[in-house]
């Protein structure tokens, strides 16, 4: 391999590498109201929550569940977290609705909204890309 | 008069996407659709579709209360005209009042939604779909009013069968159904010389069960369904003993990729009778079909599926007895409101759709017909 295809090789290396470390690097932070005892959250639970299957966290709490209206942040907990497009998702909240099964979650414009809803409602839980007050409301980690 | 109280229902909704917002718990929802069929032979589903038909308008609004953590009531208001079929009338698509105890059991009462295969709950809900029609051997669209809903309770609920074996959910419930004063039964009976001045109706009950299997995006369910139907007119009557159908379904999501498929057995067994005539008609209906669909971009959905119906109970040979439909369909996404959809069937037999009095020169066994579809939703 010449030089110049060895150069092209690393470039291609590092460009993957750097691919890779971005995705990982963007994933949402789980937030709930301070009055949720638990502190941590299953993939499973998560899911059943945000598709309205399920209604009580594992203490026994009301579960709210709220989303952003849009945008990268909502897409990517959609993708990772309920594994959903942000299509599905919306298709699978309007049958709900229109067979008389479901309410939609509430959704907010901004994070800096959503924040304040989670905050003030008893069982609320929804996802931010990050936190600047740690003490508003409570981060829930995700177990597999 | 219809067009126009139709359009102003319509334009209505329209105005309506500003307060679509929560009202505190309050929500209000709604969609409206406008549809072209055109079909090279015959007159499908009551639209003059051999000359290319407009007459095809739908719309609905929702509004859903919570008043506590466990109690939700809710109303949908639906209107259509689809041809023949429909009309200017405001119908009551769903109210109902929603008691939910825990995850694994809920209840429902007043006018509700029957579970039944895998699409029957939903299939008025034309901005769910990628397709403009549904398969109709399983979802005749004439006849959807009557097969929706029912007056009654059901009781619904979800459980887990842990981690490695996924969940169910199921749904049972009992009540009456009457048929739709401006549907497709009772045209058909209008056709034979029978009319009431109250629709046929009957007891109603059965249940449907799905399994969220652990394999993620694989789910099946069965659902099982007994149907009565009782009705006097000035003419004679109408007499059906409760029958039993059921179906199995299945649906696989991976990634962009959607596969579904169904089998329904519908065996009727109707009485007609006119002044001394009482006439018995045997119906064991056989269908089934199979879907796939693609997302090939946020906003554009393509697929196709094939539709299959036959009437055991008669010779099949013959086109009246069976229906068979290619279908290839194409969805696009304007916004999150408004989408278009444009469809191809090619279509074999005149078993399913097709109505005496809109085709009176009779019929050809085949016909080839695009449908498309324009709607709002929020």
């Amino acid at each position: 391999m010449s030089a110049t295809g060895k150069a092209r090789a690393w470039m291609v290396v590092a460009g993957m590498v750097l691919t890779s470390v971005s995705a990982r690097a963007q994933d949402v932070l789980i937030v709930a109201n301070r009055g949720v005892a638990a502190s941590q959250i299953s993939e499973g639970q998560l899911r059943e929550i945000f598709t309205g299957v399920r209604s009580r966290l594992t203490d026994g709490t009301r579960a709210v569940p709220v989303l952003l209206k849009g945008g990268p942040v909502h897409e990517v907990f959609l993708h990772r977290r309920i594994g959903d497009s942000p299509e599905e998702f919306r298709t699978r909240w309007r049958k709900a609705v229109f067979t008389g099964q479901g309410s939609m979650p509430k959704e907010f414009r901004s994070e800096a909204e959503l924040l304040d809803y989670v905050e003030a409602t008893p069982g609320a839980i929804g996802y931010v890309s990050r936190l600047n007050d740690k003490n508003s409301v409570k981060v829930l980690i995700v177990s597999p | 008069m219809s067009r126009r109280t139709l359009l102003t229902f319509l334009l209505g909704l329209c105005a309506i996407p500003v307060m679509a917002q929560d009202l505190g718990n309050l929500q209000i929802h709604g969609f409206a659709t406008q549809g072209f069929l055109f079909s090279s032979a015959n007159n499908y589903l009551t639209m003059p579709s051999s000359r290319g038909s407009l007459l095809w308008t739908d719309g609905g609004i929702s509004v859903i209360d919570s008043l506590s953590d466990n109690l939700r009531v809710g109303m949908q208001i639906h209107m259509y005209q689809m041809g023949e079929i429909g009309g200017p009338n405001i119908a009551v698509d769903w109210a109902s009042g929603d008691y939910h105890l825990n995850d694994q059991l809920g209840f429902r009462a007043g006018k509700i939604k029957i579970p039944m295969g895998f699409y029957n709950d939903s299939q008025d809900v034309d901005s769910l779909f990628l397709w403009t029609l549904l398969p109709q051997s399983t979802y005749p669209t004439d006849n959807r009013d009557y097969d929706l809903s029912l007056l009654g309770g059901e009781v619904y609920g979800e459980r887990s069968l842990g981690t490695r074996r996924g969940s169910v959910q199921y749904r049972g419930y009992v009540g009456e159904s009457t048929l739709d004063a401006h549907g497709g039964y009772v045209l058909q009976l209008a056709g034979y010389g029978a009319t009431f001045p109250n629709p046929p109706a009957g007891k109603d009950f059965g249940g449907d069960i799905r399994w969220l299997t652990p394999w993620r995006g694989l789910m099946v369910g069965a659902s099982a369904q007994s149907q009565a139907l009782d009705g006097t007119g000035p003419q004679g009557s109408v007499h059906m003993p409760p029958s039993f159908m059921y179906a199995y379904y299945a649906e696989w999501r991976k990634g962009k990729a959607d596969f579904v498929g169904e089998y329904w057995r519908t065996p009727l067994y109707p009485v007609l009778t006119l002044g001394a005539d009482a006439f018995s008609a045997g119906f064991d209906q056989r269908a089934w079909y199979g879907m796939a669909s693609y997302r090939v971009t946020p906003n554009l959905q393509l697929g196709a599926y094939y539709s299959h119906y036959f009437n055991k109970a008669g010779d099949t040979s013959l086109p009246e007895n069976y229906s068979k439909d290619w279908v290839v369909s194409g969805r696009y996404d304007f916004n999150q409101n408004f989408y278009g959809k444009v469809e191809g069937h090619f279509l074999h037999g005149t078993g399913l759709g097709y109505y005496a009095s809109t085709n009176p020169n009779g019929l050809q066994p085949n016909a080839n017909m695009l449908a498309a579809r324009v709607g709002f939703t929020f």
